[in-house]
């Protein structure tokens, strides 16, 4: 008995320290910009205010008790390694943790328009789930972005990252561009998507089961090694951009 | 039966507005009225000459009159200029104010106007003119849209430039705002690639040069150093210098350098 | 290859919700209702006093007005409103310039009458000059400016009903006047 409550009491304080969570009411609130240097998933729940759920798989250091985390972009203001601050209509979620070692989950309704940008110079991924509204995702340097089960518009670009996205359907009001510099471009949508598809690469190569051709170059060397492709699917819709430099572009239908 | 004709009625006839019911009865009452008939024909005469009537334009004086005060009208409602407020805001003391600005806007893109008055001279059709009100209307939405929030509506209202036959000094500075202060990535390649198409104009070729000496993105900097590589232009030649001695430029980008210098000098 | 779809966002909003947005401090939006409204007021007056440049002046104060009075715009019909605020401007002006209140009537058609040599009078405005102010105006709002009958009546001042039979009246006398002078 005395054995089963130690455990219980370790159980409950294990809860108590690593699986946190803070909550902000989102009233008034346009845009959501959450900026990070470690990976960050962002998915989405019913209800109208932001959600931080951390599991931290390290703990926090013996000697930091009592103390306050702060870094570059303010003090933590909720406890869980966060700084969340409202300027204007737009709601600041600024994750100060370095590490990759507590993996941040944010949760936000799924018409909330957010923009994720991280600047990690460890691997800092985006990773954004089932969102209706607009969305911006940059991974300044060394991050991957993956998108998916979202309907745009989205404006993403990556530095050294490859990105992925899945659309459910596409949103017609403003365009969409994709952009990776050194890393592949993934990108899935359904295959009766109207849009007119740009699709550009320096040094890759492009690959998709659209039926999507080169026009003809009338036996002329292009002047670039860059390739580029103007083409309207399903008669033609929202521009769709999709650009690498030295990656290669992958475009699926499904 | 003399009184009893539908004279009253026939505009309404002719512009089919009446109820289907009243329309019958008067149809067949005309059918048989010389009155009637003769008023109907008349009236349809009038009508045309309604229709042909033409629209007078009014002289381009109106819309920079008008812009003008608008423009007055937004730095004294604007809270963020200090001002000591005695003469300015409550007395409408705008003539002096619209005057300056009327003054400026005149300098800053008077030559643009020049061209466009002569233009409609020439064609002085309302097609003409229909052209030019669906420009200012273009370019209103054009910087309304790129002062959005929102990184998609920034980059539709740049893309939205390539609609203009000839794009203006306003447009193009706004255009190269964009490429040099805008946070998003995206937009301010956007707004390189629109600007690409612009190299003859000075203004341009000179934010490609200042954007060379902020742009971080390694991808942005490529697209420039090709355009200014393509026109051959001088004046790139030291910032592209600064930028290859860089400690933190990309090695690709270093490439990239090294092959579009000596083409250049 | 560009679709229209990428412009349709503020093509698409009614007057009265650009308006709204004026209202609100938006100022940049009026420019768009200029756009599509001042050569409508310009000609509205032009069509009443036949002074190019008064109505050029006039048209200005118009849309000065608009500006300055935006906070008391009241999500009406806005072209109403516009019109209401035109007639007004045109009266004041006349007011002004000639001290009796009903001299609008004469003011208006001497002007012409010192003009009507001009050659490019259409035998339309011609007919139309030699209507009363109040008639000429209804028949320029309503057959020019497709103005439709309740927004008419409360531009000036009446019921739709009353509207109606005046404009259908107006009609009859200028078609006697026109097919006389023809």
């Amino acid at each position: 008995m005395k054995h089963f409550t130690f455990i219980t009491l370790v159980l409950i304080s294990f809860f108590a320290v690593n699986a946190q969570q803070y909550k902000q009411s989102l009233a008034g609130i346009e845009w959501v910009k959450i900026e990070s240097k470690s990976s960050i998933t962002v998915k989405t729940h019913t209800t109208n205010e932001l959600l931080i759920k951390s599991e931290n798989t390290t703990k926090i250091p013996e000697r930091a008790k009592g103390l306050k985390l702060i870094g570059e972009g303010g003090a933590d203001n909720t406890e869980m390694g966060f700084y969340v601050v409202k300027e204007g209509n737009n709601l600041i979620v600024r994750n100060l943790r370095k590490s990759n070692h507590s993996t941040a989950e944010i949760y936000l309704p799924a018409s909330q328009n957010i923009s994720v940008t991280t600047r990690g110079t460890g691997a800092a991924d985006i990773e954004i789930i089932g969102f209706k509204s607009e969305i911006e995702a940059s991974a300044l340097l060394n991050g991957s972005i993956h998108i998916e089960n979202v309907s745009g518009p989205v404006t993403a670009d990556s530095l050294n990252g490859g990105i992925t996205i899945s659309f459910s359907t596409l949103n017609q009001d403003s365009p969409i561009t994709i952009y990776a510099t050194n890393g592949e471009l993934d990108i899935t949508l359904p295959k009766n998507t109207p849009a007119n598809l740009s699709l550009g690469t320096v040094n890759g190569d492009i690959y998709t089961d659209f039926d999507l051709k080169f026009p003809e170059k009338n036996g002329l060397k292009s002047i670039s090694f860059s390739q580029k492709l103007n083409q309207a699917i399903n008669g033609g819709g929202v521009p769709f951009q999709l650009k690498t430099t030295n990656g290669n572009i992958y475009l699926r239908k499904k | 039966m003399e009184n009893k004709h539908y004279i009253a009625q026939l505009p309404d006839y002719l512009d089919d507005t009446l109820p289907p019911e009243q329309k019958e009865v008067i149809a067949t009452h005309i059918a048989s009225c010389t009155t009637c008939k003769e008023a109907l024909k008349e009236l349809q005469i009038l009508s045309t000459a309604f229709d042909n009537e033409p629209e007078v334009a009014p002289s381009a004086r109106l819309r920079d009159n008008f812009f003008a005060q608008l423009e007055a009208e937004k730095q004294s409602s604007s809270k963020l200029i200090a001002m000591d407020g005695s003469s300015f805001s409550k007395k409408t003391n705008w003539p002096t104010t619209f005057l300056k600005i009327a003054a400026s806007i005149a300098l800053l893109i008077g030559s643009y106007f020049l061209g466009k008055q002569q233009q409609a001279q020439i064609a002085h059709t309302e097609i003409a003119l229909l052209t030019n009100e669906n420009e200012s209307f273009k370019q209103t939405a054009m910087l309304s849209l790129m002062g959005n929030k929102s990184a998609s509506k920034r980059i539709q209202g740049v893309q939205f430039v390539t609609e203009f036959s000839a794009p203006d000094e306003t447009i193009v500075s706004a255009l190269i705002e964009r490429m040099l202060n805008d946070e998003n990535t995206n937009v301010r390649r956007t707004a390189v690639e629109v600007l690409s198409e612009f190299t003859r104009s000075e203004l341009v070729t000179n934010g490609f040069i200042k954007a060379l000496k902020t742009e971080k993105d390694p991808g942005i900097q490529i697209t420039i150093i090709q355009i200014l590589g393509k026109i051959q232009e001088r004046n790139a030649v030291v910032p592209m210098q600064n930028l290859l001695e860089r400690k933190d430029t990309q090695p690709y980008v270093k490439e990239e350098l090294e092959l579009v210098l000596p083409k250049i000098i | 290859m560009k679709t229209n779809k990428t412009i349709t966002f503020l093509e698409n909003l009614t007057d009265e919700m650009l308006m709204a947005k004026v209202a609100n401090g938006n100022l940049d939006v009026l420019k768009i209702l200029f756009e599509r409204h001042h050569k409508h007021v310009f000609n509205f007056l032009y069509k009443m006093c036949g002074d190019k440049m008064l109505s050029e002046d006039i048209t200005q104060e118009v849309f000065y007005k608009l500006m300055k009075y935006r906070s008391s715009y009241n999500n009406g019909k806005f072209v109403s409103w516009l019109f209401t605020i035109a007639r007004n401007c045109l009266k004041t002006h006349f007011r002004k310039t000639v001290n009796t209140p009903e001299s609008i009537d004469t003011t208006a058609i001497k002007h012409i009458e010192k003009e009507e040599e001009k050659p490019d009078y259409s035998d339309l405005q011609i007919a139309l000059n030699q209507l009363d102010a109040s008639d000429r105006e209804l028949l320029v709002l309503h057959r020019f400016q497709e103005i439709k009958y309740e927004e008419l009546a409360n531009i000036v001042g009446s019921t739709p009903g009353a509207v109606k039979t005046k404009v259908s009246r107006a009609m009859q006398k200028l078609r006697n006047i026109y097919f006389k002078n023809i």
